[in-house]
């Protein structure tokens, strides 16, 4: 069932026997997960079932660098589905080395393996509409598709691995239907958690106080309670509910909000090669359920031991769309279209980089000498992204000169410092916003620098091409857009001593018997992946702990 | 030798019970002589007065001992046969034992598990009520078994494997999304010829009702997907709702229409099959029918479902 909370009656008193809050990827993937168990379902969601600006502004806060981290209000959704709504789709597993505590990375360790996750990776797959749970292109095709990069010998990377996509899945709108018929499943749209209320101890969760932003106000009360409201919203949620505990719920060790990560992205470099074009296949397989599925360099767990770095991948890119010098009509089309891509994604397309009008003016002109190229692009881009429901995943450039520049995503270490707080400022129900002190360290840099280098040797040693970057502009490149956008991992660490993390291995808060986090914020590290899958897979392995260990009235 | 007659030999099912009852070793089946002229069947033995412009059954039923009621080309073909089967049947100086196929449509727009004791709806058309209406008489008969299978597929099968195969193959079904969420009950043919096998052999059976279908039925999306790789029609496509829309709404009618007219023309050409919005009601009803009882007292098993699709794609492609 799925009801607004405006046809509730004010003051009502919701019950159920798991009360989940936020219906983005975790929440939602734990309700399908529920269906048909003993235990009665309610999951509140703070938006409706489209954007609304008012509802969206309570997401709103403060930077304490408006450079190194976007405001709180964009690459996320409050809406039913959440972020999956605006979502690009890449998927891909944790690798083994993720959970390991590595001497070399500070504050690394998950108390559970990958082969605790692996039994619910296969299911996420399904829910994201990944296809199979294969992620080599080894394993992932019956007839193995060409190599990325012919010739390419390598000891520190691997062009095996592979990124599956999403098509992308709107987590709402993909399984609306299922939660609508499901009996035992309550869904309450318009329906803000503003405080968790715990028990004189703060040991026990009693009840969430709902507010709508027209005014009414409900009690939500259920046996067991379950956060996934995302990185940035649990945190905050648990530091504004403090009538028992000042510091806020489970935060008696000041761990709740510190160790924030994202990720460390950009691209760099020119990369030439000196083969045939045919040699370099830089885009996508198409695999049986009809998945895209493309080919990453991802440096290898030995090397990453070996050489003391962080996770790290990389993937054959175009040159900077903002430079007119690519004489590529495509990316200037993209360049002159900025206006029509959505923020999120024209910020990495585009960056904010001031362009002159003469750099205009030859855009322009790239797109008139090619203009058949142009159309033929965007004929594609109309049909196979705009039209389609499983959508074309990313703009592939295929560089008739062998050039390339070179696209990273690399893990980023925790960092106790980089930290979201409780601003001052208050939002339209009365709650206080966050503010987002994201940083880096010299560590993170490291690892990007040091990967490069390894990357551009083996390419020269390969005899297949050379990488050339200048070593003292990564730590420029890495940050021109700041944080990664939409990846907001670990402000809620999981950990065996509550004084260094928030939630146990089962990803319930030490300090309080009743209460969960699905979701990022659970994250000791964020390793070179992007999170959906693995958020998905432990929302999964959640409900699994709940069906098994939570008693129906 | 148990002489079984088998009705509606020269539809798909009834075919491949006749062939599984000519291959047991323990059974004669008999059937409709133009019926198996039609379907070239072998080691069956013509029985007049079976077919459906017989006026009455009674005669033939005189030297038969089990009857097979495989009849499910049409909604008036359902009812006419088991009006006169029954009739026959109780009127027959030795009542027959009547297995009678009828189908989970009966079940009509439920969702969940299954079992026999749910109640019966005609809801989803004229088909599922002339099948309802069929298993009331087969009710008040006591020397006879029901059969509801699911969705029947496997070599020869139009239905669910050959259209199916079709549509796989043009591009016109793949993954449907939302729209392919439901559970896909099928039965491998040979599976349910087996089934009846089984209910003839066993006198613990009479009486009873049994659904069939695989163990572990997959959703529609996924067989699609099973289906397509067998076929090597792969990678599937992703079909979206506007284009799901627009084929069940805006060009089955008309290509059916077309199709109806061509037949009864006479004229050879063919048109595109159309995908009538009952297939897609189908593909997203979560209906997963419930088997155990078959396993218990039958002791029925089903081929793996991956084995019976590698089977029907390669008749498929033979016919191609």
């Amino acid at each position: 069932m799925i009801v607004s909370a405006h046809e509730l009656t004010e003051g009502q008193t919701l019950e159920a026997d798991i009360c989940i809050v936020g219906a983005g990827a975790a929440g939602i993937a734990m309700a399908l997960a529920l269906i048909d168990s003993p235990l009665s379902v309610l999951l509140l969601e703070s938006g409706g079932f489209e954007a609304d600006a008012q509802t969206q502004a309570l997401y709103e806060g403060g930077v304490a660098d408006a450079r190194l981290h976007s405001p709180p209000d964009r690459y996320r959704q409050r809406r039913f589905g959440g972020s999956t709504t605006i979502w690009g789709g890449r998927c891909m597993p944790f690798d083994a080395i993720d959970f390991e505590a590595r001497a070399f990375v500070a504050d690394s360790g998950w108390p559970i393996g990958l082969d605790d996750v692996l039994p619910f990776y296969p299911q996420a797959n399904r829910l994201c509409e990944a296809g199979a749970f294969a992620y080599t292109a080894s394993t992932a095709f019956r007839v193995p598709p060409r190599p990325m990069m012919a010739g390419f010998a390598s000891t520190n990377f691997t062009t095996d691995a592979l990124e599956r996509f999403s098509c992308p899945t709107d987590f709402g709108a993909r399984y609306a239907h299922k939660l609508r018929a499901a009996r035992n499943i309550r869904v309450v749209l318009h329906a803000n958690v503003t405080q968790l209320q715990a028990n004189s101890a703060a040991t026990h969760i009693d009840a969430l106080r709902v507010q709508t932003l027209q005014g009414r106000q409900y009690t939500a009360r259920a046996h067991r309670y379950v956060l996934s409201t995302g990185g940035l919203e649990v945190p905050r949620l648990l530091l504004a509910s403090r009538d028992r505990q000042p510091t806020g719920i489970g935060n008696a060790h000041d761990v709740v909000g510190r160790y924030y990560m994202c990720h460390l992205a950009g691209t760099i470099g020119t990369l030439r090669f000196t083969g045939p074009v045919d040699a370099i296949h830089h885009g996508y397989d198409v695999a049986d359920e009809g998945v895209y599925c493309r080919r990453r360099l991802a440096l290898l767990p030995e090397t990453q031991r070996a050489q003391q770095l962080g996770n790290f991948i990389a993937r054959l890119h175009h040159p900077r769309i903002t430079d007119p010098a690519h004489r590529n009509a495509v990316l200037s089309l993209l360049f002159l279209a900025k206006a029509f891509i959505p923020y999120e994604y024209a910020k990495r397309l585009h960056g904010d980089e001031i362009v002159s009008t003469r750099q205009w003016l030859a855009h322009m002109g790239n797109v008139a000498a090619r203009p058949f190229d142009a159309l033929a692009f965007a004929w594609h881009m109309l049909r196979d992204r705009k039209l389609a429901e499983r959508k074309f995943p990313s703009i592939i450039i295929r560089s008739r000169a062998n050039l390339y520049s070179l696209d990273f995503h690399a893990e980023q270490q925790p960092n106790r410092n980089s930290r979201v707080t409780l601003g001052t400022g208050r939002d339209a129900l009365g709650m206080a916003q966050l503010c987002v002190d994201w940083r880096y360290t010299p560590s993170d840099v490291d690892t990007v620098q040091r990967a490069l280098a390894l990357l551009a040797r083996d390419i020269e040693r390969s005899g297949i091409g050379r990488l050339d970057y200048d070593p003292a502009t990564v730590e420029d490149e890495m940050t021109r857009y700041g944080a990664y956008g939409g990846h907001h991992i670990g402000t809620a660490r999981m950990g065996t001593d509550p004084r260094s993390s928030v939630v146990d291995a089962s990803c319930r808060v030490h300090s309080v018997e009743n209460l969960y986090i699905a979701g990022a914020a659970v994250f000791p590290t964020s390793s070179q992946a992007n999170p959906t899958l693995t958020i998905v897979a432990l929302a999964l392995r959640l409900a699994a702990h709940l069906k098994a260990t939570a008693k129906p009235r | 030798m148990m002489k079984v007659l088998v009705l509606g030999i020269e539809e798909f099912i009834g075919q491949r019970v006749a062939v599984a009852l000519s291959r047991c070793g323990w059974a004669q089946p008999f059937g409709d002589p133009a019926g198996i002229q039609a379907a070239g069947l072998e080691g069956v033995i013509p029985l007049s007065g079976t077919s459906a412009g017989s006026a009455s059954m009674v005669a033939a039923l005189d030297c038969i001992d089990a009857v097979v009621n495989c009849v499910s080309s049409s909604p008036r073909a359902v009812g006419d046969t088991a009006q006169r089967l029954f009739t026959a049947a109780r009127q027959s100086g030795t009542p027959p034992l009547v297995v009678h196929i009828s189908s989970m449509a009966v079940y009509g727009a439920v969702e969940g598990s299954v079992d026999e004791d749910t109640g019966l709806t005609g809801e989803l058309g004229p088909y599922a009520q002339a099948k309802v209406a069929a298993e009331g008489l087969a009710n008040s008969y006591p020397r006879r078994i029901i059969l509801r299978p699911g969705c029947e597929y496997g070599p020869g099968g139009e239905l669910w494997s050959g259209r199916v195969a079709r549509f796989l193959v043009a591009g016109r079904l793949g993954d449907l999304g939302a729209a392919g969420d439901g559970i896909c009950n099928l039965v491998h043919v040979d599976d349910l010829a087996s089934a009846v096998l089984l209910g003839l052999d066993n006198p613990a059976a009479v009486g009873g009702t049994f659904n069939l279908a695989v163990s572990d039925p997959p959703t529609w999306n996924e067989y699609f997907l099973r289906f397509a790789i067998a076929l090597g029609a792969v990678p599937v496509r992703r079909i979206s709702r506007r284009a799901l829309a627009l084929e069940t709404k805006v060009l089955a009618p008309p290509l059916k229409i077309l199709e109806l007219a061509l037949k009864k023309s006479g004229a050879g050409a063919a048109v595109p099959a159309p995908l009538p919005p009952s297939f897609l009601r189908l593909a997203c009803q979560e209906i997963r029918l419930d088997c155990s009882r078959a396993g218990d007292t039958l002791q029925w098993n089903c081929r793996p479902l991956d084995q019976g699709l590698a089977e029907t794609a390669a008749w498929f492609r033979q016919q191609q």
